[in-house]
């Protein structure tokens, strides 16, 4: 088997993250078998492949919430070291998973800021913990996050995140990962959910996302979506690279069947 | 915003326990009605029926109600401390038995001749380590908090005996006993009381202030003056009351004075964020870097803490430390129930320590009231329950994920 990135089409991009030979193991369960993987700025990749082909493995081993037990990182060129979430947050990777993990109960200032409040300056005899939050800073900083984004359907960061809709959700769990100074965010079936005006708006921000020179790791089993949105498609099958598409010159039809029946090593190419 | 014609009254009722005061209204308009039936309605019945000389308006009467809230301070000090775990979706059943192992401890400790300051700080300390080893149990053994403390409260139970064979000693010691009996002078509660409500209209002001230079959406006006009106009416009404009958116990002042800094701790720092992050999302909060386990610990230290304290409020309260008035009585459930009653989830992720102060008093006014008409044990006890499937029921039926998915 072989796990050599074989790109179809013009030159890619500079790769702004890569890795390459990735393996990881739960318990006996083989769901990396050596997978390259790499996206550039400015760039949405797509990451297709059926269930259980190990995308959301690949991208929580990305993202450091998994750690890899083979396998290299490069960041721009560099080899990187990522064994946790904190290690991936630093080198500007953010991930927004498919239960999105927000706390319902409070608002969508505090949503966005979770984790990293901002605390008014002057207290500092006391543990950072323990200061006083500026709530207000929290606000603005939501209210930039969100201005960005161009959700215009939200009418207050004051509103708890529990009475939102499932596209607004999606946005601010967007806004959380781009507001942390990310390069690189990563969206796993960020649609999934949504019905035709909501996944409309979560596509504008996932858009919005390219033309602010993010890398963009793009996860769906929505075809549509997927050719609407993406520059190029990376398929795995069974934890291993099938191929690497440019989205203008391929189809819908010859993703599939990658993405079913992989490339047929006795007729050689999928171009 | 206009309010949707269409909106149900389970939807306005959320959408107002959603705000920040609106959090306040149920328990207090309970309160309100305990307060109606045996102030005002049982009297007026009383006075038609020509029973009036048996039963006057007693129970609003300032002396009242100055046992009253000494009765529910104790309640109150453990159902504060239990609101920081409800707040992580956790409970601890134990509190009640930690306050009668920190009481007895503090019985004998000055006993054998410690003075009461010491003691005290001993017995916090160790109402603090015996919260926290629960606490580990919970988050780093990953049992259950309803099992951790459920053996706590029975190994406490046991402990508390063991310090206590007799089941019963007094307390003479006079800190101790001061805390419960030295009261305020009338002037200074009163200067108190004013310098509480300008510190939190200041800060009302102040921040809406600062919201209009930052550009952000402001609080309405009648929102932000009811609040520092109803707040200041609330102050000076029991201020005043204390001090028509005695004046302003200390025990009072150092219950609110707790309560205000784990209120502030809860709700403006990054700690207390922590805290409901994790009871609204525990998986989210771990994502974000939140070590949602050393919280967890954290919080059953608090309650802890509290459970010393209302110890130590207790045997300075009744000069006696006994096995009934802690670990083997009722404490724990009316405490719990307080929690509830003022509005604190169970499920995590939402309520105030202040809704468990008002909470105790709605459980201490029913069991007062009660006990002034001459009900039975067994009356309070039904009475008491009904409230609290009441509260429980509220408090299922305005979470947000039922019913409000727009
Ligand atoms: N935490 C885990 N423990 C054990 N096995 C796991 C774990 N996470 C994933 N797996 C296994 O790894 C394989 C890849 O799963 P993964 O979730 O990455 O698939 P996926 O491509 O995201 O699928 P889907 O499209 O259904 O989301 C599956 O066989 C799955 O059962
Ligand atoms: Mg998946």
């Amino acid at each position: 088997m072989t796990s050599e990135n074989k790109v179809v089409g013009q030159a890619a991009p500079p790769a702004h993250l890569a890795v390459r030979g990735i393996h990881k193991r739960f318990g006996g369960v083989h769901a990396l078998r050596g997978v390259d993987f790499e996206v550039a700025r400015g760039e949405v990749m797509a990451l297709v492949g059926d269930n259980g082909a190990g995308k959301s493995t690949l991208m929580k081993v990305l993202a450091g919430a998994h750690l890899a037990d083979d396998g290299a990182f490069f960041l721009d060129g560099k080899p990187a070291e990522v064994t946790s979430p904190n290690d991936a947050s630093e080198l500007g990777i953010q991930i927004v998973y498919q239960d999105l993990a927000l706390c319902e109960n409070l608002d969508v200032s505090a949503n966005l800021s979770l984790g990293s409040e901002p605390v008014k300056p002057g207290w500092s005899f006391l543990p950072r913990l323990l200061r006083p939050l500026d709530d207000l800073e929290m606000e603005v900083k939501a209210k930039k996050a969100i201005d960005r984004l161009e959700v215009r359907t939200l009418q207050s960061v004051r509103a708890k995140v529990g009475g939102l809709s499932g596209g607004q959700r999606q946005a601010i769990a967007i806004a959380r990962a781009v507001g942390a100074e990310s390069t690189v965010v990563m969206l796993d079936e960020p649609t999934a959910a949504l019905g035709v005006a909501q996944t409309r708006q979560v596509l504008e921000v996932v858009k919005r996302l390219r033309e602010t020179n993010h890398a963009v790791v793009y996860i769906s089993h929505n075809m549509r979506d997927i050719f609407e949105v993406s520059d190029r498609i990376t398929v795995l099958r069974h934890g291993t690279n099938v191929a690497t598409y440019t989205t203008s010159e391929t189809n819908p039809d010859e993703i599939v069947v990658a993405m079913t029946r992989g490339l047929d090593t006795e007729n050689g190419n999928a171009a | 915003m206009q309010p949707d014609a269409k909106l149900t009254f389970l939807d306005r009722f959320s959408a107002l326990r959603e705000t920040q005061f609106g959090t306040f209204v149920p328990v207090l308009l309970a309160l309100a009605a305990i307060w109606g039936y045996f102030g005002l309605v049982l009297p007026f019945i009383d006075l038609i029926s020509g029973q009036a000389d048996s039963f006057r308006a007693i129970f609003l009467s300032p002396r009242n109600i100055y046992n009253l809230f000494m009765q529910s301070a104790v309640i109150a000090t453990l159902a504060v401390g239990i609101t920081i775990v409800l707040l992580l979706g956790d409970i601890d059943l134990s509190a009640a038995a930690t306050a009668g192992v920190c009481a007895a401890l503090l019985g004998v400790l000055v006993l054998s001749g410690v003075p009461g300051w010491p003691a005290c700080i001993i017995v916090i300390f160790v109402g603090i380590i015996m919260g926290a080893a629960q606490g580990l149990l919970v988050a780093y053994v990953g049992i259950p908090s309803f099992v951790v403390t459920l053996a706590g409260l029975l190994g406490y139970q046991g402990l508390m005996q063991k310090i206590l064979p007799t089941g019963n000693l007094n307390v003479g010691d006079p800190f101790v006993r001061g805390i419960a009996r030295v009261l305020i002078p009338d002037l200074w509660g009163i200067v108190l009381g004013l310098a509480v409500v300008g510190l939190f209209a200041y800060a009302n002001l102040r921040k809406q202030a600062r919201r209009k230079a930052l550009g952000l959406e402001l609080d309405s006006a009648l929102a932000l003056w009811g609040q520092v009106i109803a707040f200041t009416v609330i102050v000076v009404a029991v201020v005043l009351t204390l001090n028509a009958y005695r004046s302003l116990p200390l025990l009072l002042v150092l219950l609110v004075a707790i309560t205000a800094l784990l209120g502030w701790i809860t709700t403006s720092t990054p700690y207390g964020r922590s805290l409901f992050a994790v009871g609204g999302n525990a998986e989210s909060a771990r994502r974000v870097g939140m070590k949602v386990k050393r919280i967890r610990v954290s919080a059953f230290a608090i309650v802890g803490l509290m459970a010393a304290i209302g110890g130590i409020f207790g045997a300075s309260r009744y000069g006696s430390v006994s096995y009934t008035a802690f670990a083997g009585g009722s404490l724990l459930l009316e405490a719990i129930g307080a929690a509830v009653i003022g509005g604190t989830s169970l499920f995590g992720g939402r309520g105030s320590v202040w809704n468990a102060i008002l909470g105790a008093l709605v459980i201490g006014s029913l069991g007062n009231g009660l006990d002034l008409t001459g009900a039975s044990a067994a009356d309070k006890l039904m009475v008491s329950g009904a409230i609290l499937l009441l509260a429980v029921a509220i408090d299922a039926l305005s979470r947000p994920s039922n019913g409000s998915g727009r």
